[in-house]
């Protein structure tokens, strides 16, 4: 069992190193110096603490939209009202501290409060609309991310908006308001340490307690969940508040983490990582750590790249698109050829390795 | 009602035909799939490469028509592409066409960056427009004339198309055997239809579609690309094939319904009421719709 999981993990690695390769090797090939672009790209993040910290900053929201989605993904929701859960979040916990007078110390810990509640709506709508009509959660869900855009862009612009501020941003947000920094000479703040706690917590929910079991259940098998006689309808929906409250927490805590204003003109993908996240952590809390963390040092390390060299940082797209497609294909995950083949590289037969290789296509 | 309003109405047809056609294109070609029993969430990316391949190519060739087929091209091979993954890496359906969208939304960015050194808009590429189509005797007609001519030739392909998946799905035996396959995979194999082949021919079909509604974003709505133009048009087409409940006359008046809303949006935005809610709108309707037609469907399960 162990055994197998290590398996998995090596191929689920060497797939990783060989997507980035496919995606960045032709684009640093165009440039003068394609060596300089790939070891920008595979070291850059770590040459530099300031750098390190961008990837734990960046990480810290794809953890929390991760397990959010894994959350409703157990329980065989497809609900993608991550993305405008965490935007309508981020909006709600910013408009909170601008506008409700509060004393200082409350600021952060209300407007978390009233940004994940207001921003969980775009995950729980689809869900109380699957559990009382059986509408898709999937199509009300995609159509309520653009919704929440445009009507948090509508309150950006009639009700926070800094008419000093050049472009279409709230006030700023309070200095009290923010939370604090962890270590120095990096942005590094408290909703890391808030993220990888809730991933722990969101383990030992899915896995020991029985309302993850429960919804486990209905995930895996709905028809068997029925015979159980388990109420299905609110334990989808519970998943999917669940979710919604935890993407929404995760928009504030992005907001007060690190922005002065509230500044998102769009989408901001984050919800979409963390689909990536948790998918390629297998749903699994504990694992959307490290997934998180690679993420987020891929997305520096396209940064960096795009800083520094003539290619835009949206090539991390495509790696991180490709990535979903390898890590869910059975054709690869589950290929028994392949577990064999990694099982005799891992065991003491190294010599043995070319002859496995050649013995694959027979 | 008076003369004016009447004719003010009349006036807004061609409004609501022009959101309503990349909608219908594309929700045309979410029913193919649908009823093959692959459901293409990747409609969103496969229009936003269309409506790329378009302005590219024909920018490249100077031909209008060109463009048109490059999108349409572009649309198959990512459907054949959705089905590769489905079938030959075994990838689970909604995450690949999950991971399409997102590669589409950054591989065109790239694209267009390396073409022309812009992220954000294709103003420095020469692409043609498709045209506007006049039909003779009928246009210079009063009411007729506005309602039925002077539309953008994809308007009058895609309300064409609708029809013609229509008789394609129910009365040709490629249709029924592709009906077949969405009911019950297993059943159809055993019958000996060979469901790999129907699926990816759906899905070639159903991108080719979503490519020509995206060739009518950047050729016809406006003539340029722009980053993310879509802007989850793919999806409103997904949420028209739900709400027409698997016939292509349902998703023809579904569509029109989110175009009307869409088309009154923009006319609303131009009365100065909020550009942001009204640009909600369009988002917002779906859901409502999806409600009620769950819920009369409901009502009709409880009856029987």
């Amino acid at each position: 069992m162990i055994r197998s999981a290590l398996v998995s993990l090596v191929v689920t690695a060497i797939l990783l190193v060989l997507v980035v390769g496919i995606v960045l090797v032709p684009i640093a090939m165009r440039l003068p110096d394609p060596l300089a672009v790939l070891d920008m790209f595979v070291f850059g993040p770590f040459r530099n603490p300031r750098h390190a910290g961008n990837i734990v900053e960046m990480a810290t929201p794809a953890m929390l939209c991760g397990l959010a989605v894994a959350i409703m993904f157990r329980a065989g929701m497809f609900n993608l009202g991550v993305e405008g859960a965490f935007f309508l979040g981020g909006l709600a916990t910013v408009a909170t501290v601008l506008v409700v007078p509060l004393p200082a110390f409350a600021m952060a810990p209300v407007g978390l409060l009233v940004g994940a509640v207001v921003g969980s709506s775009i995950c729980a709508v689809p869900g109380y609309l699957k559990a009382r009509y059986e509408a898709s959660e999937l199509v009300s869900s995609l159509m309520l991310n653009f919704a929440a855009l445009f009507v948090g862009l509508f309150i950006v612009n009639y009700f926070l908006r800094d008419p000093a501020a050049g472009a279409m941003v709230s006030y700023k947000i309070p200095v009290d308001a923010r939370l604090p920094r962890l270590v120095a000479g990096t942005r590094i703040h408290l909703g890391t340490v808030v993220a990888v706690a809730a991933c722990l917590v969101g383990a030992v929910y899915l896995f020991m307690t029985r309302g993850g079991y429960e919804s486990r259940i209905v995930g895996l098998n709905p028809s068997f969940a029925a015979h159980l006689g388990l109420p299905i309808r609110w334990i989808t929906l519970r998943a999917q508040l669940i979710g919604g409250l935890i993407a929404a927490g995760a928009g504030g805590i992005e907001m007060l983490g690190l922005y002065q204003r509230f500044s998102w003109q769009s989408l901001p993908g984050n919800g979409w990582t963390g689909v990536v996240a948790a998918i390629l952590a297998r749903d699994n809390p504990i694992l959307i750590i490290p997934a998180a963390l690679f993420l987020s040092y891929l997305q520096v390390g396209g940064d960096l790249i795009a800083r520094n060299f003539d290619v835009p940082s949206e090539a991390v797209g495509l790696i991180q698109a490709l990535v979903l497609l390898v890590v869910t294909s059975s054709a690869i995950m589950r290929n028994p050829r392949l577990m064999r083949l990694v099982q005799g590289r891992g065991g003491a037969a190294r010599p043995a390795e070319p002859k496995a290789v050649e013995r694959s296509p027979a | 009602m008076t003369d004016l309003d009447l004719m003010g109405l009349v006036g807004f047809v061609p409004a609501i035909l022009r959101v309503t056609t990349p909608v219908l294109l594309a929700a045309l070609g979410v029913l193919i799939s649908d009823r093959a029993g692959v459901l293409n969430i990747g409609v969103e990316g496969m229009m936003l490469s269309g409506a790329f391949a378009g302005v590219v190519a024909s920018a490249a060739t100077g031909s209008a028509a060109a463009g048109l087929v490059a999108a349409i091209l572009v649309g198959g091979l990512l459907g054949a592409l959705l089905a590769a993954a489905v079938h030959v890496l075994k990838s689970d359906l909604i995450l690949s066409g999950i991971a399409l969208n997102i590669a589409a939304a950054a591989g065109t960015t790239l694209l267009l960056f390396l073409m022309t050194g812009d992220k954000g808009m294709s103003g420095s590429l020469a692409s043609q427009v498709l045209p506007k189509v006049t039909i003779p005797g009928i246009a210079e007609l009063p009411v007729l004339g506005t309602l039925l001519s002077g539309h953008h030739v994809l308007t009058y392909a895609a309300f064409l198309a609708v029809p013609g998946v229509g008789l394609f799905l129910t009365r040709t035996p490629f249709g029924l055997r592709l009906r077949a396959v969405g009911e019950s995979p297993e059943s159809a194999a055993i019958a000996g239809i060979n469901v790999v082949r129907v699926q990816t021919v759906a899905l070639v079909v159903s991108g080719a579609f979503a490519g020509t509604g995206g060739a009518f974003l950047s050729m016809g709505y406006v003539s340029w690309f722009s980053q993310d133009m879509s802007a989850g048009r793919g999806f409103i087409a997904l949420a028209a094939e739900v709400m027409g409940h698997g016939s292509a006359s349902g998703t023809m008046f579904a569509s029109l319904l989110l175009g009307a809303a869409e088309a009154i949006a923009v006319a609303l935005q131009g009365r100065g009421l909020p550009s942001e809610l009204m640009q909600s709108v369009p988002y917002i309707v779906p859901v409502i719709a999806l409600v009620v037609y769950a819920r009369r469907r409901q009502r009709r399960l409880a009856r029987t």
